[in-house]
């Protein structure tokens, strides 16, 4: 398989589906806590290097964390550009509320009173959904682009903003040829908006995890393939050195 | 019959206000100014801290709508502005938007907590400055964001208990239209202070004069004449409005 046609750099899948979708899509990658989703979507970032700019938003990890797990499985995070949303979100945001909240407790001092003066706005406030779109705005050649994961969105967010999150990544996809794969990993979602976000998708990927015995197996579900539901497959899914590889259910 | 008893006053240092008011405001009233436009509110405001500052009163202008460096250039113009009662605290200028801003108000709505946390870091300032006159740059300003009367009512029968408890008087600026049919934003403003210090501009011979009228003051025997107001550089003048030639609001 050539390079510039991997999804996930897993043969099987990638000849399988690629052919299938269009110059430029969206992937939505469903998987509980303890299925091994994040791996999966550090790999379809991996499959980009190399082919087109790779973005990789994260939102619940440390971005040491994030280069280091590309590490383990001998990927190269340098050519990844790694956003930490939540950290930014975080300092923008949650560390103005947790200010605002001891200045209400225990008021403010009269130094911070009489000294304080108003404040230039220059943009407004953080927006996570800015943010992210002035990023992809700024891109005008194909892109492989990585939201790992949505549930953040969900928390901090109206429902009807993520969908358009989605629409906005899914809409520049199309336009200027981009791969881009949204994860979502609690079950806690607004069904209505998450079946919207399937909807959106051109592909639809779950991988579960099932007790067998003393350990898991997992497998990944091909759920959906744009116009082609004659190319959903569920496969045996391994970690192995080099990522999550695929065999055909019922191999041992 | 027993004498009245003298109520303490708050001279204004506008001469022509106190011949009105019998020698100032009463000691920890609160007075609406109350004028559209262009009728002098910040000036009448701002004088009345100074006068009070030179007396040694610890004076405040809270401002909502103009930045206090802009205001402090824009008195600099005025002779009887002393730069020094600022700077040596007599005179104090607080941005209130930046309160907000640290407070986590500024936005379009307040709840009745956060005018409640409004009330007290107002009253916590003003206790722990020692404030005895204080000027809310506007008070419709504030009460945009309450959604109900019954916050405005709230908050200033609160505000208005909390500095009459400390002696400290205080005007608050309303700001209305050119011919409005009541002295503040929604009406209950002016049912609750203890005065109301009307200002509008009018015609006269083919100029517009600013025409000052006191329309309430508790504890007061005030007239309710309408005085010509004349902004100069070393203060409000106040003279009789003479009813001759053609009259109308502007």
């Amino acid at each position: 398989m050539p390079e510039a046609q991997r999804i996930f750099g897993i043969p099987e899948i990638d000849e399988t589906l690629w052919t299938a979708l269009p110059p430029g899509w969206l992937a939505l990658l469903t998987g509980h806590s303890g299925s091994g989703a994040p791996l999966l979507a550090k790999q379809f970032a991996q499959a980009g290097v190399g082919n087109v700019p790779v973005l990789f938003y994260t939102t619940y990890e440390r971005t040491e964390e994030v280069t280091k797990r590309f590490r383990d499985f001998g990927w190269d995070p340098g050519s990844i550009k790694v956003v930490n949303l939540a950290d930014e979100y975080y300092e923008r945001v949650l560390v103005r509320g947790l200010e605002v909240a001891r200045a209400r407790e225990v008021g403010l001092s009269l130094g911070e009173i009489v000294e304080a003066r108003p404040k230039v706005r220059t943009s407004g406030s953080f927006s996570l959904t800015n943010r992210m779109l002035s990023d992809l705005a700024a891109i005008d050649s194909p892109f492989r682009l990585v939201v790992d994961s949505v549930d953040f969105f969900f928390e901090v967010l109206e429902p009807h903003d993520v969908t358009t999150v989605a629409r906005q990544i899914r809409h520049r996809c199309q336009t200027i040829g981009g791969q881009a794969l949204i994860a979502a990993h609690s079950i806690a979602h607004d069904r209505s908006v998450f079946g919207l976000l399937q909807d959106l998708a051109d592909l639809v990927f779950d991988l579960k995890a099932t007790p067998s015995g003393d350990h898991y197996e997992h497998e990944l579900y091909v759920e959906k393939v744009a116009h082609r539901p004659d190319l959903t497959h569920i496969w045996k899914a391994v970690v192995g050195e080099t990522g999550w590889q695929v065999e055909p259910r019922g191999s041992s | 019959m027993a004498p009245a008893t003298a109520l303490e006053r708050c001279a204004t240092g506008i001469t022509g206000l106190d011949n009105i008011l019998e020698g100032g405001i009463p000691r920890g009233n609160m007075v609406l100014v109350s004028g559209s436009v262009g009728t002098g509110k910040t000036t009448l405001c701002l004088e009345f801290l100074v006068r009070g500052a030179e007396r040694g009163e610890r004076s405040l202008f809270l401002s909502v709508t103009e930045s206090s460096t802009k205001l402090i250039q824009n008195l600099s113009t005025f002779e009887f502005f002393r730069r020094d009662l600022v700077d040596q605290g007599s005179l104090v200028f607080v941005d209130l938007p930046a309160v907000y801003d640290r407070l986590g108000l500024g936005k379009e709505e307040l709840s009745s907590e956060e005018v409640d946390i409004l009330i007290r870091t107002i009253s916590d300032l003003v206790r722990s400055l020692g404030v005895k006159r204080l000027v809310l740059d506007s008070l419709t300003s504030v009460c945009y964001r309450f959604r109900k009367d019954e916050q405005i009512r709230d908050f200033m029968l609160r505000l208005g208990q909390e500095l009459s408890d400390v002696r400290c008087t205080s005007l608050l600026v309303s700001e209305i239209g050119p011919n409005p049919a009541r002295y503040s934003l929604h009406g209950v403003e002016e049912a609750i202070v203890d005065g109301v210090i009307l200002l509008w501009n009018t015609r006269r011979f083919g100029d517009i004069v600013r025409v000052v009228q006191v329309v309430k003051m508790r504890g007061t025997a005030h007239s309710r004449a309408q005085y010509v107001l004349d902004l100069t550089s070393i203060g409000i003048l106040m003279a009789p409005h003479l009813k001759g030639g053609r009259e109308g609001g502007v």
